[in-house]
């Protein structure tokens, strides 16, 4: 059998764990980082970059680099109207339709975005397992994880994504809940806990019940539309205000960019310090730079109405789930958010108790995914997870009202049926309008699909007896059946998604998707090539601008090494404009190759410094 | 009796699994939750037992559990764990429990036919004073009154009808329990019991209504 893992396909960041001798662990590359960014950029060829580099290329490229992608998943052109403005790439689509973004002169659903990310950690997957010296090292099978806020349509779309990334996906499971899980690995008590998770671009908090290893899910709540880049645009907007007397009104994209990224920066220095610098280079379109000085104070005041909305979504779960804040045992923090210390105190404020935060909260949920991923393919029975449905389903009934079939926070799988008969004589098809939402209105609620009922027998008008059942799997993904009593004939529904892709369209992108395999295979091989050549010459760059170069070299180099350095730089930036691999290797190897040993005086010099002023002790 | 798909052994209607063959079993047309979960058609449920049996019966049905089964076995499972969760839902809320015993037994539903429009004669006393006191106090607001002052006469309205609701509560455990205890009784005392049972349900709706009233009034009357 092939491997199997869990992946947390995060707004901002991915990251792909799995189960190794009973112990989830995450897989890490080279550098043991475990975070791959959400980010996905369509290089000048048509190759598709993915993760950190095209992170780099928001700031070189940002029409053709996309990043929370996860905020279009399942959504309408008229759901994303407010992020528009705010983000570099182009935002399409029918209105009643799928969301499409435009990059680099093509388009894109977000569905085909995400997988891109899910084939990267299936890469970066695939090749741990070979690096393990696993014969089958392939990665065919995934749980993905979503938020728990998320609607039928998101997490159709993100079950499309898996498909098309070449993933079965054994399942679709809550952030929180797993989460939970991964908790409930370290720890197995019992007890009512409350799972705080404020993430990247969407906020979520599930209350459980723990006991027996069954993991049940009281209630969920949240906001699939708040989340820290919430935070970072907050911060920006500020800012580029403040800096709009000396720069272009609109700025640019580049200039957007380079003060996200200041905002971003800052943000994370404020989680330790108490008051940071925020600084825009003067090359990104800002005359003169821009700096300013920001304490922890400052931020909490812009931050705080976006943090507080966090709270109305907690006291509803506990009220749904029939408790009070005291009820609650234990608080768990999930999502880089909860590293901001006005999250944390905001929450330790309202549970009256100290949040758990012993995991790291960016891995966590990956974590939890392999230990479901584990439970399904080995039946290991320990543990259980029993989740909800965040949101009622209904139908649209007379008069545009929202009739409820199953109710929120009802425990998945859940079923519920509802009758339906004809108007007319002999009647042989009934539209059915299906909606998610707790609003009493039709128009106010979340439009899933709409089909008809066809194949009615035909009868007098009120006679047909249709039994239409829907039933929600373990994934939260609702399907429709429907029978007409009288006569037991099974009625063909045709489910025309409102948001989301049909399977023709799943499948069509799926056999493109093979056609590009090869080329994409090449494509990967030359990016890879290409970081080696950036980092390189990135170094070399760094080095030669040192202000102790001119000590370094004395100390170091021969004469007429400096000149070969330089040379070397050059022909590999060269090769790096190009797009032959071999050479790219080939000068990026010489490259290295020169400054060997300008860069073992460097190493020297920084272990010194680090030591200096230590004793053994310490060190 | 269901059939087992596997093996074709009969099997009655409340087995989850096949005694033969050890299989889930399909779900035929089931219809009554306290069996499905082996308890007795009563109304006293002792809600740490109930837990226990849906917790119990969720780790044999979860379709997290089938994953490598036959495809008849994931949807037998499938179905399993929904009905399980529609029935542990209902057997948990009492008022559910009632009106689900009230449909066993062949009682109509216990929603008004005239969509809750015609007030229960036991009740026109409170629901005529109510609706005098809510008159009085939307006028007193459009002309200006106090908040804090109309507020405390709310609060005031609030309490007749939440004494009535103690009340019916009361007289619901009471006919619940009548109802546990007379198992061996002729039938006509038992759908006696349920008939009563039902007009106290119908009441009761009634009275969560009036109260949802005055909170939507509260509400209207902002905080203060």
């Amino acid at each position: 059998m092939s491997n199997v893992v869990g992946i947390d396909l995060g707004t901002t960041n991915s990251l792909v764990a799995y189960v190794k001798d009973g112990v989830p662990v995450v897989i890490r590359d080279a550098s043991g980082d475990a975070l791959v960014p959400s980010i996905v950029s369509i290089g000048e060829d048509g190759t598709v970059i993915v993760g950190r580099e095209a992170q780099r290329r928001l700031l070189t490229a940002p029409a053709s680099t996309v990043y929370s992608v996860k905020r279009f998943m399942g959504q309408g052109i008229e759901d994303v109207h407010g992020d528009a403005g705010l983000l570099p790439f182009g935002i399409g689509g029918d209105p009643g339709g799928v969301v499409r973004l435009s990059i680099a002169g093509q388009e894109f659903t977000p569905p085909e975005i995400s997988a891109f990310v899910l084939r990267e950690l299936k890469r970066r997957a695939e090749e741990h397992f070979r690096e393990q010296g696993e014969f089958d090292f392939e990665v065919e099978r995934a749980v993905i994880t979503v938020p728990a806020y998320f609607n039928d349509a998101q997490r159709t779309a993100t079950r499309d994504a898996g498909r098309l990334a070449g993933l079965e996906v054994l399942r679709i499971i809550n952030e929180p809940t797993a989460a939970s899980l991964a908790y409930g690995m370290a720890a197995r008590d019992r007890g009512t806990i409350a799972v705080y998770d404020f993430g990247g671009g969407t906020f979520d908090v599930s209350i459980l019940k723990v006991e027996d290893g069954v993991f049940q899910v009281l209630s969920t709540n949240g906001d699939t539309h708040l989340g820290g880049d919430d935070i970072d645009a907050r911060l920006t907007a500020e800012v580029r205000r403040e800096i709009a007397g000396a720069a272009p009104e609109d700025g640019n994209d580049q200039m957007v960019q380079a003060v996200r990224q200041a905002a971003i920066q800052a943000k994370w220095d404020l989680s330790s310090e108490e008051e940071t610098e925020l600084r825009v280079d003067p090359m990104a379109g800002v005359p003169g730079g821009y700096r300013r000085r920001m304490t922890r104070t400052d931020f909490e005041r812009m931050i705080l109405p976006l943090v507080e909305r966090t709270l109305g979504p907690c006291r509803q779960a506990l009220a749904d789930a029939g408790l009070e804040p005291k009820d609650i045992e234990g608080v768990v923090l999930v999502g880089g958010s909860t590293r901001i210390p006005l999250v944390r105190r905001l929450v330790h404020e309202l549970f009256d108790r100290e949040p758990h935060s012993e995991l790291n909260p960016d891995e966590v949920v990956a974590l939890g995914a392999a230990v479901q991923a584990d439970i399904l393919v080995s039946g290991r029975r320990e543990m259980l997870l029993l989740d909800v449905t965040p949101l009622s389903l209904g139908i649209e009934t007379m008069g545009g009202v929202m009739s409820k079939i199953v109710l929120r926070n009802s425990t998945i799988p859940a079923s519920g049926r509802e009758m339906f008969t004809s108007f007319a004589d002999n009647q042989t098809a009934v539209d059915v309008h299906v909606l998610q939402g707790e609003r009493e209105l039709a128009a106010d609620c979340r439009s899933l699909a709409r089909f008809r009922l066809r194949g009615i027998p035909p009868m007098p008008a009120g006679l047909p007896r249709i039994e239409v059942q829907f039933q929600i799997d373990a994934n939260g993904i609702l399907s429709v059946s429907a029978k007409e009593l009288r006569t037991s004939v099974e009625q063909t529904i045709e489910v025309k998604p409102s948001y989301g892709l049909t399977d023709e369209e799943v499948e069509r992108m799926l056999i493109e998707s093979f056609e590009h395999a090869e080329t994409d295979i090449d494509a990967r091989l030359l990016i890879e090539a290409r970081n080696e050549a950036e980092t390189v010459i990135h170094a070399t760059e760094k080095s030669l601008r040192r202000s102790d170069f001119d000590e370094l070299a004395a100390e170091a180099l021969a004469s007429g090494e400096r000149q070969r350095i330089e040379q070397a730089l050059t022909e590999a930036k060269e090769a790096l404009g190009g797009a032959d691999r071999d050479l790219m290797l080939q000068k990026t190897e010489a490259l290295n190759k020169a400054t060997r040993p300008l860069a073992e005086v460097v190493m020297n010099r920084s272990v010194r410094e680090a030591l200096a002023g230590k004793n053994v002790r310490d060190v | 009796m269901l059939e087992c798909r596997n093996c074709g052994a009969g099997a009655p209607v409340d087995e989850h699994f096949c005694q033969q063959c050890s299989r889930i079993l399909a779900l035929g047309r089931h219809g009554d939750y306290f069996s499905f979960l082996g308890l007795p058609r009563r109304l006293g449920v002792d809600p740490k037992d109930l837990e226990q049996r849906f917790r119990d019966l969720s780790r044999k049905f979860h379709p997290d559990y089938f994953y490598n089964a036959p495809p008849a076995e994931r949807l037998a499972s499938l179905e399993r764990s929904s009905y399980l969760n529609d029935a542990y839902r209902t057997l948990r809320n009492p008022s559910a429990r009632i009106e689900h015993l009230l449909a066993l037994e062949g009682l109509p539903p216990a929603t008004s036919d005239e969509g809750g429009a015609k007030v229960p004669p036991a009740l026109l006393e409170e629901v005529f004073a109510l609706n005098e006191e809510l008159d009085e106090i939307r006028e007193s607001r459009e002309s200006g009154g106090e908040g804090a002052a109309l507020r405390a006469r709310l609060d005031a309205a609030r309490t007749p009808i939440e004494r009535k609701r103690d009340e019916h509560e009361r007289r619901i455990r009471e006919l619940g329990d009548r109802w546990d205890s007379e198992a061996d009784s002729p039938s006509g005392e038992r759908l006696a019991t349920l008939t009563a049972l039902r007009e106290q349900l119908l009441e009761r709706k009634y009275i969560d209504n009036l109260l949802a009233t005055i909170d939507r009034e509260a509400a209207g009357l902002g905080v203060s």
